[in-house]
Formats: C-alpha cells, sequence, structure tokens
C-alpha cells in the first residue's frame, strides 16, 4: 500500500476513535443522564487548547503564535491535565445551568454558552491565538520512529488503547448501580431525589466525567492534527456527536461506537468519492443536510438507534423452584444471583 | 400559635398498643408553616404532630394547601416561616434526598415511576447510600458492591411478591397499568425501608378493589414494620377504615385533629368542607 493510502486510512482510524471517546462522552450525559449537553464540543475544545498551549512551549519559540502558559511538558502530562481540565469546566459550566435549568431550556442554554465560548476565544486572542488558531503543536512520539508512516500507526494505537480504555470504564460505570442512578435521574429526576438521591450532585458528576471524557478526546485529536481553532468546533460538531448517539443507540454500551463509526467517519468521508457537481460547496452543505435528514428520520422511526439500550435483566433463577409465578423461589438461587447482576 | 386550632382536641387518642396514658411519642412535628406563592398564601401558619407508628390522615378542601405542606415536609419547597422537625432533627429547607436519606418518604399524587427501567430496577434505586454508587468504588473495587447489590436484589424480590408485581418485575414499569404503577409507587418507597412515608393521595383515581389492597399493604407496613404514615386523602372512608386520626387542613392552617368520629361532630369542620373553609373568599383551585 502506497504511503499516501496508509497516511489516509491511518487518520481514518484515529478519527474514529476520536469520535469514539467523544460520543461515549455524550452518551453519559444525554443517553444515560439525559443531559441535553448542546455545548458538548466546548469540552473537546477545552482538551485540545489545553494539549496545545502545554506542548508548545514558550509564546514567540512557534512563529507569531499568541497563547497563555506556554510550557513544553512530556507526553502523558498535557493529556491528562486536558482531561482534568475539561472536567472542571463542565462541573463549572454544570453548577452554572443547574440550579433552575432542566430538559429544553438547559439545552437552549448550553447552545448559547457553546456560541460565546466560540466568540470569546476568537476575539480574545490572547488566549489561544484567536481565529487563526494554535498550530505546529509538537507530536509527542516524534522521538520514536523518523518515518512518518510508522508515526502514523503508532498514534493510531495510542488513540485505540485511549478509546479503549473510555469505552470500558463508560461501560462499567452504565451497569453500575451508579448507572443506575443515573437512569433514574434521565427518567424521573424529582422522584429520584425524593427516594434519597442527591441530584445536583449526580449531575456535576455527570457534566465532569462527560467534560473530562470530551476533553481526552481534544487532546488525543489535537496532538494528531497539530492545529486547533475555532473553525474546527463550532456548535454543529456537537450535532454530529448527536446524530452518531441517535443513529447507534442512546444509552447503550456500544451505540456510541457504532454511531461514531457510520456518522461522521462513514458517512462524512464517504462524501469525498462523490464525484464533483455543482458549486465547490455544494457537497459539504449537502452533507450535512444528509446529517439532519438522518437525524429527524430516526427520532421518527428508529428513536431508540441501532443497537437500543438493554432491558436490564436479573435471572429467572428465582423461579426454578416453583410452578408459581408470582412467588419467587428464594432459596436456593444465590449464586446464579451472583451470575445474573450483570446486564444481559 | 396563631395556627393552633380552637376545636376540641381529642381526650384520649387511640392508640394502636392499649397503654395508659404515657406522653405521644411524634415522629413528625410541624409549626407554624408559612408559603406563599405569589399572592396565593397556600401555608398561613400550619401546625401539628404526627404519632410514631400511627396512620395519620390530611384532610381538607381543595386549595387547603395539603401538598403544598406534603413539598415543604419532604424539602421540595423551602418554607418562607416555621419549622419541621422529624425524628428529633430540624430538617427545615433541607434538600428532598437529605430528608429521604433521614428516613422520610414522600410519593407523588401522579405515579412517578422510571418508564424506560424494569420493575425490579425501579426498586433497586431505592436502597440508600449503595456503595456502588459511589466512582471510585465502581471502576476499582467492582467486587465491594456486589455483595450488596445481590442482596438489594433478594429484597427487591421480595417486596415486589408482597406487593404482588413479582410476574412484572421485567416488564418496563411504562408498560403497567394506573393502578399498578400506584402499588410500585409505594414498593418502591419500601425498598428504601423510611421510617415514615408521606403518602400524597395515594388512592386517588384507582378502582375500590385496588384501594382496599392498597389500604391493606399500609396496615400491614405499619404493624409489621413499625412504619409511620401520613397520608392526603379524599376518600372519607378511606380514611375512617384505615387511619388513627386525621388532621383537618383548610385555607392554609390545620382546623382540627382527631379520630373520624370527632371530627364528624366538629361544625366548624363540616363547614370547611362545605365552603372550603372561608366563606366570603372561597378557595380557589
Amino acid at each position: 500500500m502506497s504511503s499516501a493510502w496508509q497516511f489516509y486510512i491511518a487518520t481514518l482510524v484515529i478519527y474514529a476513535f476520536v469520535y469514539i471517546i467523544a460520543a461515549s462522552g455524550l452518551n453519559l450525559q444525554f443517553g444515560v443522564a439525559g443531559i441535553y449537553n448542546f455545548a458538548f464540543i466546548i469540552f473537546q475544545a477545552a482538551g485540545a487548547y489545553t494539549t496545545g498551549v502545554l506542548s508548545l512551549g514558550r509564546p514567540g519559540s512557534t512563529g507569531l503564535q499568541t497563547y497563555i502558559l506556554g510550557l513544553h511538558l512530556p507526553f502523558p502530562v498535557p493529556l491528562l491535565v486536558s482531561g482534568v481540565v475539561a472536567g472542571l469546566l463542565g462541573v463549572g459550566v454544570g453548577a452554572v445551568t443547574i440550579r433552575r435549568l432542566r430538559a429544553d431550556y438547559l439545552a437552549i442554554a448550553l447552545l448559547v454558552i457553546s456560541l460565546i465560548a466560540t466568540d470569546l476565544v476568537t476575539n480574545a486572542t490572547g488566549l489561544f491565538n484567536g481565529a487563526t488558531g494554535l498550530s505546529l503543536i509538537p507530536q509527542p512520539f516524534a522521538s520514536v520512529t523518523s518515518s512518518s508512516t510508522a508515526y502514523d500507526w503508532i498514534y493510531a494505537a495510542y488513540a485505540g488503547v485511549v478509546c479503549i480504555l473510555v469505552v470500558l470504564a463508560v461501560r462499567v460505570i452504565i451497569r453500575s448501580p451508579l448507572g443506575r442512578c443515573l437512569r433514574a435521574l434521565r427518567e424521573n429526576e424529582n422522584a429520584a431525589a425524593a427516594i434519597g438521591k442527591n441530584v445536583a450532585g449526580l449531575r456535576l458528576f455527570v457534566f465532569g466525567v462527560g467534560g473530562a471524557i470530551a476533553g481526552l478526546s481534544g487532546s488525543v485529536l489535537v496532538s494528531f492534527t497539530q492545529a486547533w481553532a475555532p473553525s474546527s468546533w463550532l456548535y454543529g460538531e456537537t450535532f454530529v456527536l448527536f446524530t452518531a448517539l441517535i443513529v447507534g443507540g442512546v444509552g447503550s454500551n456500544l451505540g456510541p461506537v457504532l454511531g461514531a463509526l457510520l456518522v461522521p467517519v462513514v458517512l462524512a468521508e464517504g462524501s469525498r468519492y462523490l464525484p464533483a457537481f455543482g458549486a465547490p460547496t455544494l457537497v459539504p452543505s449537502l452533507e450535512w443536510i444528509l446529517i439532519g435528514v438522518i437525524l429527524v428520520v430516526f427520532l421518527w422511526f428508529r428513536p431508540t438507534g441501532l443497537i437500543p439500550e438493554p432491558r436490564r435483566v436479573y435471572p429467572r433463577a428465582w423461579r426454578a423452584g416453583g410452578a408459581d409465578e408470582n412467588r419467587p423461589n428464594l432459596v436456593d438461587d444465590d449464586q446464579r444471583v451472583a451470575q445474573g447482576l450483570v446486564a444481559r | 400559635m396563631s395556627g393552633s386550632s380552637p376545636a376540641p382536641q381529642p381526650a384520649a387518642r387511640p392508640a394502636p398498643q392499649p397503654a395508659g396514658q404515657k406522653v405521644v411519642d411524634e415522629i413528625l412535628e410541624v409549626h407554624d408553616l408559612v408559603r406563599s406563592f405569589g399572592g396565593v398564601r397556600a401555608l398561613t401558619g400550619c401546625s401539628f404532630g404526627v404519632e410514631r407508628g400511627s396512620i395519620t390522615a390530611l384532610i381538607g378542601p381543595n386549595g387547603a394547601g395539603k401538598t403544598t405542606l406534603v413539598n415543604v415536609v419532604a424539602g421540595a419547597i423551602r418554607p418562607q416561616g416555621g419549622k419541621v422537625l422529624f425524628d428529633g432533627r430540624d430538617i427545615t429547607g433541607r434538600p428532598s434526598h437529605e430528608v429521604a436519606l433521614g428516613g422520610l418518604i414522600r410519593t407523588f399524587q401522579i405515579s412517578r415511576e422510571y418508564p424506560a427501567m424494569t420493575v425490579l430496577e425501579n426498586l433497586m434505586v431505592s436502597p440508600q447510600r449503595q456503595a456502588g454508587e459511589k466512582l471510585a468504588t465502581v471502576l476499582f473495587r467492582p467486587g465491594k458492591f456486589r455483595a450488596e447489590e445481590r442482596a438489594h436484589v433478594q429484597r427487591a424480590v421480595e417486596v415486589l411478591a408482597e406487593f404482588g408485581l413479582y410476574g412484572k418485575r421485567n416488564d418496563y414499569a411504562r408498560a403497567l397499568s394506573g393502578g399498578q404503577k400506584r402499588l410500585l409507587e409505594l414498593a418502591r418507597a419500601v425498598m428504601a425501608d423510611p421510617k415514615m412515608l408521606v403518602l400524597d393521595e395515594p388512592m386517588a383515581g384507582i378502582n375500590p378493589a385496588l384501594i382496599e389492597r392498597l389500604a391493606d399493604h399500609i396496615s400491614r407496613l405499619r404493624d409489621e414494620r413499625g412504619t409511620t404514615f401520613l397520608m392526603v386523602e379524599h376518600n372519607l372512608d378511606v380514611v375512617e377504615k384505615m387511619c388513627d386520626r386525621a388532621i383537618v387542613m383548610a385555607v392554609g392552617q390545620t382546623l382540627a385533629t382527631g379520630t373520624m368520629a370527632e371530627l364528624r361532630g366538629n361544625s366548624e369542620v363540616v363547614s370547611a368542607y362545605l365552603t372550603g373553609g372561608v366563606v366570603e373568599v372561597g378557595a380557589k383551585g
């Protein structure tokens, strides 16, 4: 395979991992806890900018960029700090919006926050170099190999490791009593509060963890693209992720994975192979239209997505002893109960 | 006390135990609660006590402030004045979940199940302070909550069997009938192991046979677990049959307390039911 093709495929793989990480984070917030985080992309951006300013070194050493901090920290540090920063930003945004805003009003407020954030970063040029954005962000594994093809595959492996860890962590959370609490929050917040769940705390938790995961995705992405600007995180990107979730399956473990592969990767990349027609901006515009249409079609005909949230069933063990469907047999099924705690 | 009622206080409470003249142990005390919504004065100095281990009814005409009172007691609404003491602790204005963790659980006038979760899962949410609700435990010490989870499944199944919902355990809660949702609401509250249950119109909109079953469940819970009940109820026959005492509210205050027999002879109570409490103004729905 020519190195151009390898570069292309490795890039696709890395993007796929980044989208899967992000979709998993959004799944925790939207799919599990029911929070319409229409500002999701700003947490990815926070992670990306953090990694940028923690890798670039002093301003002035890299062309005419102006930005804050300007440290040059070794590899895993920018990734981890990005997660923490985006997580804290999540908790902050959650705390600001938590008191009275719910559901659709919360969604509106978050969308506005997303727009404000874009304007702020674009115009406060001292923060992250304004509209031009950060560029020449150093590659974390540059010292490992001099072959750029090999580098891309190494990077893909790294993105894959982060992706797997995130997907596993989200999966464990979803299946735990904590995940059950979050679903109760989604289903009926007042009822969950009345039974003793700290609803405000759980919401902040989800804003924090979801934000941190988004931050990780931004960090992985930016160290690969080596550039990041406000045009990389316009609010529309959030809706690509929402579409991915809704197509894949809201609230399930693998739904976000499948959705992230189908919508941003296959669909958006697929349009590249269309023959050129019309004005040069026509095909990219059609891409957005298509994403919107797919979103509506799924909401209309298959709102649960391709992989619906599983019904969590505890085993039939209790019935084993008795013919009476309405009387559980609790005596000899301890062991099977223990095995069956995990959702089917 | 502006909220105290001029009505004759019952001389002897119909205590479940035949024990003599001991001091009444009140698990819930409400003192002079005040709450307005704009110009609507929903609570205007409401005071009463609920005896531990009793089934007490909260009755009164529409607009008397019963649901507001439940919301204030359970922490869903903050009062503008007054005090709520539960089990000796001041819980005035504490958030809902703290009140619930203290052992006072409320249910809602309209059933609030978790629709897209199974019936069994609806109950599994209830146990309080679960180890598996902490992120660090979930990620790094999953073994720690497995055993607890197993015990909760066992208990949830038992509770479901008690309430005749065992056969429905794997159905989504949204698929239950209105009556079954009522049972689920109570079962879910019981699963939290409360000291006291505050039920907001538990019998509203269900058929007579199910009313009887619910009443049996409530009496059984009181007898078996010693749970105290305060229930808002409009069906006075039900109140008469199952409640030890009733508290009558009108226009945001306690009008009278006593057994149904005593209240029946109280002309103020009768007139409150006919007029909404204030003849000139009339209570808004």
